[in-house]
């Protein structure tokens, strides 16, 4: 979606950007820093998570990884562009919101502070249904904005339509094989 | 495992095909407007 208005920031750097937080999640969690749970009550693999990870998962902790990848991308390529980066990675963190159960803190150190999540993982088919939606959504956005680039520069619009259709099924296929839990 | 197979899709993939479509480049750091 973000390609469709920002087009001059590389895709795979924004899509690096938005799982960046899960991306450095890994070490913390290899290392025993970070881990995960499964909820009560719940089977599978899709949407039954709860985490610990008041490192790469706190308002504080996102906000940091955001400004130092914002900081790499404008380096490379521009202000402009770092900024859409980093908002993308904190994107992150805001969407976690929505979905997790109560377990994102808003500082490394949250004390009493109070772990937020609106919970709607504990609905697991609304929840795939909503990132259905967004795929689908982006994937769509994602082929106009191609589409319209690749006719202003009076190229054929073929490719761009084969690059949006792999955008699309590869999410949707990714989805799945999350939703489906096929790969573990 | 569906994080890092997607991971590697749309950052690889995808990023190096898409990169062959005709967008405006960046702005280099201390390039003039």
């Amino acid at each position: 979606m973000v390609k469709a208005r920002a087009r001059q920031a590389p895709l795979w750097a924004l899509m690096l950007a938005s799982v960046w937080l899960d991306v450095v999640f890994v070490p913390l969690y290899l290392t025993g820093i970070e881990t995960i749970a499964r909820a009560p009550g719940t089977h599978g693999i899709y949407a039954a998570a709860i985490i610990h990870a008041n490192y790469t998962h706190s308002l504080a902790g996102a906000a940091l990884l955001a400004a130092i990848f914002g900081w790499v991308g404008a380096v490379a390529w521009g202000r402009r562009t770092g900024v859409v980066l980093g908002l993308v990675v904190l994107s992150h963190w805001v969407l976690d919101v929505v979905v997790h159960r109560a377990d994102l803190p808003l500082l490394a150190g949250n004390g009493h502070l109070a772990l937020l999540g609106f919970g709607l993982w504990r609905w697991p088919l609304a929840s795939a249904m909503v990132e259905l939606a967004l795929v689908v959504a982006g994937g769509w956005l994602y082929w106009r904005a191609a589409r319209a680039v690749s006719l202003a520069a009076q190229r054929s619009e073929r490719f761009a339509t084969l690059t949006g259709a792999l955008v699309l099924i590869g999410g949707v296929a990714v989805l799945a094989l999350d939703v489906s839990g096929v790969l573990g | 495992m569906a994080f890092i197979v997607g991971t590697l899709f749309f950052v690889v993939v995808v990023g190096v095909i898409d990169a062959r479509l005709p967008w405006p480049r960046p702005r280099q750091p201390g390039q003039r407007s």
